[in-house]
C-alpha cells in the first residue's frame, strides 16, 4: 500500500499537469470550459473521496458541504461586500466547521444509516437556504452577479487547474503515507484498526475536516467561477450523483480514480450532447455507470490495474 | 505472582440472554490460562468485555490493577492486553506486510503522517509467527487458514500486549499447522507473555496451558489444573450431556 | 381543528402506503433500495399511459402500473441485489445511479414536462368546514385496505409467514427449510406493486414528473428511520407522526417549512436513537 514516493511518481504529475497546462492553445473555448467544470468536479470527486472513499462512510450529503463553501464566500462578498481573500478562506473554515457537524452522527452510525442522515441534512438544507433569511441567500433564485476571480475561459482554466493540481497532490502525498493506509484500512474493517490501538474516531474526524475542507475550497472557487448560485443546482440529487459517480468510476480510494472518473463522465456528456441535447444524456451515462460499478465496484482504477496485472502476467 | 488481569462479578446481558453471568478469575503475570465451555458457552463474549467491543453491564475488569470498563479499546490496547479472532478478518485489500504494519502505527495523526512505515519492524514480527518471506506481499486472499491465524497472531503482536486473548487459534487447522502454532505460542510464553486461550481442540490446548477455566452459559463452571477441570462433573455434565 | 384532523389523518394514510414497500424490503432483504421512488413514478406514468394517452379504463391502467412495479422490483432483485450480494452499501449506491438513470429514461419517453393526472375518482364531499376530494378519499381507504390486507396476508398466509421469518432470521429460516433467496424475490415484487400503486395515486395527488420520486423516497427513508425496520404497525404509526407534523407545520407555522421538520426528525431520531421509535424488530 504505503509504497514511497519516487521520482518517477513525481515526474508523471509533472508530466499530467505540463500537458494539461498545454491544452488552452490546442482546444477550443468552449472545450475549455467543459474542462473548467471538469476540473472542478474532480476537486469535489476527490473531497468525496477522502471522506466516504476510504473509510466507507459513504455520505450523500456532500453537496451540502460545497454548498456551505459557496454561499458563505457568495453571501459574504456579495452582501457585505468582503474581499474574497477574506470570504474564501472563512467560507473555508465553516465548511469545515460543517464537516465536524456531518460526523457527530458517524460516531453512532454506520453504512446506509449514516448515509441516509447525510441525505437529510442535503435537503434539510436545501428546504432552510429557501425560507431562511432569503434576503441573504436569494431564497428560491440564489445569488447572482457574485464577482468573478478571473476574466475569459483561459484564466479560469489555470485557476481551476491550479486548484486541482495542488489539492490532487497534496491528497495523494498524504495519502501515501501511514495515515492513508489507516483510513483505508477503517474502511476494510474499523473494529481491526480500533484493535490495533489507533483511536479510530479521531482518524474519520481528521479525514471528514480534510474533505470538508478541500469541499469548501472546491465550492468557494466554483461559485466565484460561474458568479452565480442557486439552491436547486447546488443541493440536487443529480449533483450528488456525478460526484459520487465520479469518484467510484474512477476508482474510489485512490487520487487518481476520482480525477479520471470526473473527466470521463465529464466529456461522455460532452460527447453526448450533439446526440442527445436534453436531460437524457443521464439515462446513457447513468447506465454506464450503473454498468461499470456491478461490473467492478473499484471501478476503471481497478480493472486497468486487472488488466495490466493479465498483461504483465501473461509476459512472465 | 502478581495479578495482571482480573474480572470481578462481570455482567453482560444481550437482551434477555445473559452471556456473562457473574464472571470473576484472575491471571497471574507470565500464566498461560486455558478458558473452556461448550458453543455459545460466552467464551466470546468474555474477550469482547475486555477488550472493550462490547461494554459490561456491570462489574469491574483490571490490567495491572488499572480499571478498564471505562476505556476506549484503543486505549485498552495501548495499555497491553490485545485479542485475536475466532474468524481472521484481516484488511482484505492490503498485502500482509500492510496489516502487520497496522499494528505498528502510531496514534497519532501527525506521526502517521510523519513517519515511515515500520517494514523492517513488521517483517521481523512475521518472520517471528512463521510467516514466508514471500508471503509478505501477498492478499490475505491467498493465504491458508494457518497463515491466517499466522497473521492475525502477528497483527496483534505488532501492538507489543502483554496479555494475549486468543480465540479458537487452532480452528481450521491442519496437524503441521496445529504444531507450529503452538511451538511459537510455546517460545513467547517461555519469554513471559501472558495468555487466556479459548479452544475447542482440547488435546493442543493442554500443553499450552497452566490452569484451566470452564464454563458454561455465562456462567463459571470450575477451575483448577486441567486434568482437574476435566474431571469435575459439572464440566462433563456440560460438555456430554452426562 | 376539524380541519387539521381530517388533511392529516388523508395525507398520512398515502405517507404509510408510500413508505410500507420500502419498509418490506428493507425488513426483509436488510437493504435500502433508493430506487424505490423510480417505481412510484413508473406505475404513475403506466397508469397515465394507459388511461390518458390510450384512453383505456382505468382499472385496466392500475393493473398495468401494478404488473410495471412488478416487473421493476423482479429485475431490480435479478440484476442489481444479487449480483451485489446484498451489501447494503453497494445496493444503496446502485440503486441510486438506478433511479437517475429511471428518471433520465422517463424524460426519453414523456419528456421533461409535468403532466396533470385526472383525478381517479370525480368529485369532493364537504365535511365540517373541510373540502375532501373523493379522490385523495379513495387513496387513503385504498391504503387502509392494502395495509390491513397486507398485515394480515404476513400473518396468515405461508408465504407471508417465510417473508416474516426471514425478516427475523435469516439463517434460521433457511435452516427451518424457507428458501430465503426465493423469498427475497417474492418481497422485491411485492414491493414493486406496493410502490406502483402508491405512485397512481400520489401522482394523482400531486402531477406526474420525472423529478417526482424524490419526495416519496424521502418519505418512505423517514417512516424506517423513525419507525425503526419492520413493523407495518410501525409504519401506520409513523406515517401519521409524519403526516400530522407537515399538515401542523404547513398550516400554522408556515407552509415552506413543511419538509423540514421531517429532515430534523430523521436526523434527531437517527443520531439520538439509532435503532428507530419502535426498534428493530420483526415484520
Ligand atoms: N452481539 C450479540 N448479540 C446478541 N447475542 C450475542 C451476541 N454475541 C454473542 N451472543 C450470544 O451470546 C452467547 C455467547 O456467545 P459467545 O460467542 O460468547 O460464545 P462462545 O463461547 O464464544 O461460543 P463458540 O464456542 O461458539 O465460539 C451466545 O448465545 C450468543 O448467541
Ligand atoms: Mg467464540
Amino acid at each position: 500500500m504505503s509504497t514511497q514516493i519516487t521520482w518517477k511518481h513525481l515526474a508523471l504529475w509533472a508530466l499530467f499537469l505540463g500537458g494539461m497546462a498545454l491544452l488552452p492553445m490546442l482546444v477550443g473555448k468552449g472545450t475549455l470550459r467543459t474542462i473548467i467544470f471538469a476540473n472542478y468536479l474532480a476537486i469535489f470527486a476527490m473531497s468525496w473521496d477522502v471522506l466516504s472513499g476510504r473509510t466507507g462512510y459513504i455520505s450523500f450529503g456532500h453537496p451540502f458541504l460545497i454548498g456551505i463553501g459557496a454561499y458563505t464566500t457568495a453571501i459574504l462578498s456579495y452582501r457585505f461586500d468582503v474581499p474574497v481573500g477574506i470570504s474564501i478562506p472563512v467560507a473555508v473554515i465553516v465548511t469545515m466547521a460543517a464537516g465536524t457537524l456531518f460526523f457527530l452522527p458517524a460516531l453512532r452510525i454506520k453504512g446506509t444509516y449514516f448515509a441516509l442522515v447525510t441525505l437529510a441534512f442535503m435537503e434539510l438544507m436545501y428546504q432552510l437556504v429557501q425560507v431562511i433569511r432569503p434576503d441573504l441567500t436569494g431564497g428560491t433564485r440564489g445569488i447572482s452577479g457574485v464577482q468573478t476571480l478571473t476574466r475569459g475561459a483561459v484564466n479560469g482554466y489555470y485557476l481551476s487547474l491550479a486548484l486541482m493540481g495542488v489539492i490532487a497532490i497534496s491528497l495523494w502525498a498524504m495519502m501515501k503515507t501511514r495515515l492513508g493506509t489507516a483510513l483505508s484500512a477503517i474502511g476494510m474493517n474499523e473494529e481491526a484498526v480500533e484493535g490495533s490501538g489507533l483511536n479510530t474516531t479521531k482518524l474519520k474526524l481528521f479525514a471528514f475536516m480534510v474533505g470538508a475542507g478541500v469541499a469548501g475550497i472546491g465550492g468557494a472557487f466554483y461559485v466565484h467561477y460561474l458568479g452565480s448560485i442557486a439552491p436547486r443546482a447546488l443541493f440536487d440529487i443529480n449533483f450528488l450523483f456525478t460526484i459520487i459517480v465520479a469518484a467510484l468510476i474512477g476508482g474510489a480510494s485512490t487520487i487518481i480514480g476520482p480525477m479520471a472518473g470526473a473527466f470521463f463522465l465529464t466529456f461522455l456528456l460532452e460527447y453526448l450532447r450533439p446526440f442527445l441535447p436534453g436531460a437524457e444524456r443521464y439515462f446513457i451515462y447513468g447506465s454506464i455507470a450503473l454498468i461499470l460499478y456491478m461490473y467492478e465496484p473499484k471501478g476503471l482504477y481497478e480493472i486497468l490495474r486487472k488488466a495490466r496485472e493479465r498483461l504483465t502476467g501473461a509476459n512472465a | 505472582m502478581t495479578v495482571i488481569l482480573e474480572l470481578e462479578h462481570v455482567v453482560k446481558r444481550f437482551g434477555g440472554l445473559v452471556a456473562t453471568n457473574d464472571m470473576s478469575f484472575e491471571v497471574a503475570k507470565g500464566e498461560s490460562v486455558g478458558l473452556i465451555g461448550p458453543n455459545g458457552a460466552g467464551k466470546t463474549t468474555i474477550f469482547s468485555l475486555i477488550m472493550g467491543e462490547h461494554k459490561a453491564d456491570s462489574g469491574s475488569i483490571r490490567l495491572h490493577g488499572e480499571e478498564l470498563t471505562k476505556l476506549a479499546t484503543h486505549k485498552r490496547i495501548r495499555r497491553g492486553v490485545a485479542r485475536t479472532y475466532q474468524v481472521p478478518r484481516p484488511f482484505a485489500d492490503m498485502d500482509v506486510l500492510a496489516n502487520i504494519e497496522v499494528g505498528l502505527m502510531p496514534d497519532s495523526i501527525m506521526a502517521m503522517i510523519f513517519t515511515a512505515p515500520a517494514d523492517e519492524e513488521a517483517r521481523a514480527i512475521a518472520r517471528s509467527v512463521g510467516l514466508n518471506d514471500a508471503d509478505l506481499h501477498r492478499d490475505p486472499a491467498e493465504l491458508s487458514m494457518g497463515d491466517l491465524r499466522k497473521l492475525e497472531l502477528a497483527r496483534t503482536l505488532a501492538t507489543k500486549p502483554e496479555v494475549m486473548l486468543l480465540d479458537e487459534v487452532f480452528a481450521g487447522l491442519t496437524a503441521g499447522e496445529i504444531e507450529q502454532i503452538s511451538g511459537l505460542l510455546n517460545e513467547k510464553r517461555q519469554e513471559g507473555m501472558t495468555y487466556v486461550i479459548v479452544s475447542h481442540d482440547l488435546r493442543s490446548l493442554e500443553p499450552l496451558i497452566d490452569r484451566a477455566i470452564a464454563m458454561t452459559q455465562g456462567t463459571f463452571v470450575c477451575q483448577g489444573d486441567y486434568a482437574t477441570v476435566m474431571s469435575d462433573e459439572a464440566v462433563r455434565m456440560a460438555y456430554l450431556g452426562h | 381543528m376539524s380541519q387539521i384532523l381530517i388533511q392529516g389523518l388523508l395525507l398520512s394514510g398515502l405517507y404509510a402506503l408510500i413508505a410500507i414497500g420500502f419498509t418490506l424490503i428493507f425488513s426483509v432483504g436488510r437493504v435500502l433500495n433508493l430506487a424505490y421512488g423510480a417505481y412510484l413514478m413508473l406505475g404513475g406514468y403506466a397508469y397515465f399511459w394507459v388511461v390518458q394517452t390510450m384512453h383505456m379504463p382505468k382499472l385496466l391502467g392500475i393493473l398495468v402500473a401494478i404488473g410495471v412495479g412488478v416487473l421493476a422490483g423482479l429485475l431490480k432483485h435479478r440484476l442489481i441485489v444479487k449480483p451485489l450480494k446484498s451489501d447494503p452499501v453497494a445496493v444503496e449506491i446502485a440503486t441510486l445511479i438506478l433511479a437517475v438513470v429511471i428518471q433520465a429514461g422517463v424524460v426519453l419517453v414523456f419528456n421533461d414536462s409535468a403532466k396533470i393526472m385526472h383525478p381517479i375518482v370525480n368529485g369532493v364531499w364537504r365535511v365540517g368546514g373541510a373540502t375532501v376530494t373523493y379522490n385523495i378519499l379513495t387513496a387513503t381507504i385504498a391504503s387502509w385496505v392494502i395495509l390491513i390486507g397486507l398485515y394480515y396476508f404476513v400473518r396468515k398466509t405461508h408465504v407471508g409467514r417465510a417473508i416474516s421469518a426471514v425478516s427475523m432470521d435469516v439463517k434460521g429460516a433457511a435452516i427451518s427449510g424457507i428458501n430465503p433467496d426465493r423469498i427475497n424475490m417474492i418481497t422485491w415484487g411485492l414491493s414493486g406493486a406496493l410502490g406502483a400503486i402508491a405512485g397512481v395515486f400520489f401522482a394523482s395527488y400531486t402531477q406526474l414528473s420525472p423529478s417526482m420520486w424524490v419526495a416519496p423516497l424521502i418519505i418512505a427513508v423517514a417512516v424506517v428511520i423513525v419507525g425503526g425496520i419492520g413493523s407495518i404497525i410501525g409504519t401506520l404509526i409513523v406515517a401519521h407522526i409524519i403526516g400530522f407534523m407537515e399538515i401542523i407545520s404547513t398550516t400554522l407555522v408556515a407552509a415552506e417549512l413543511r419538509g423540514v421538520f421531517t429532515m430534523l426528525l430523521i436526523i434527531v431520531v437517527l443520531v439520538m436513537m439509532p435503532k428507530g421509535l419502535f426498534g428493530r424488530g420483526e415484520l
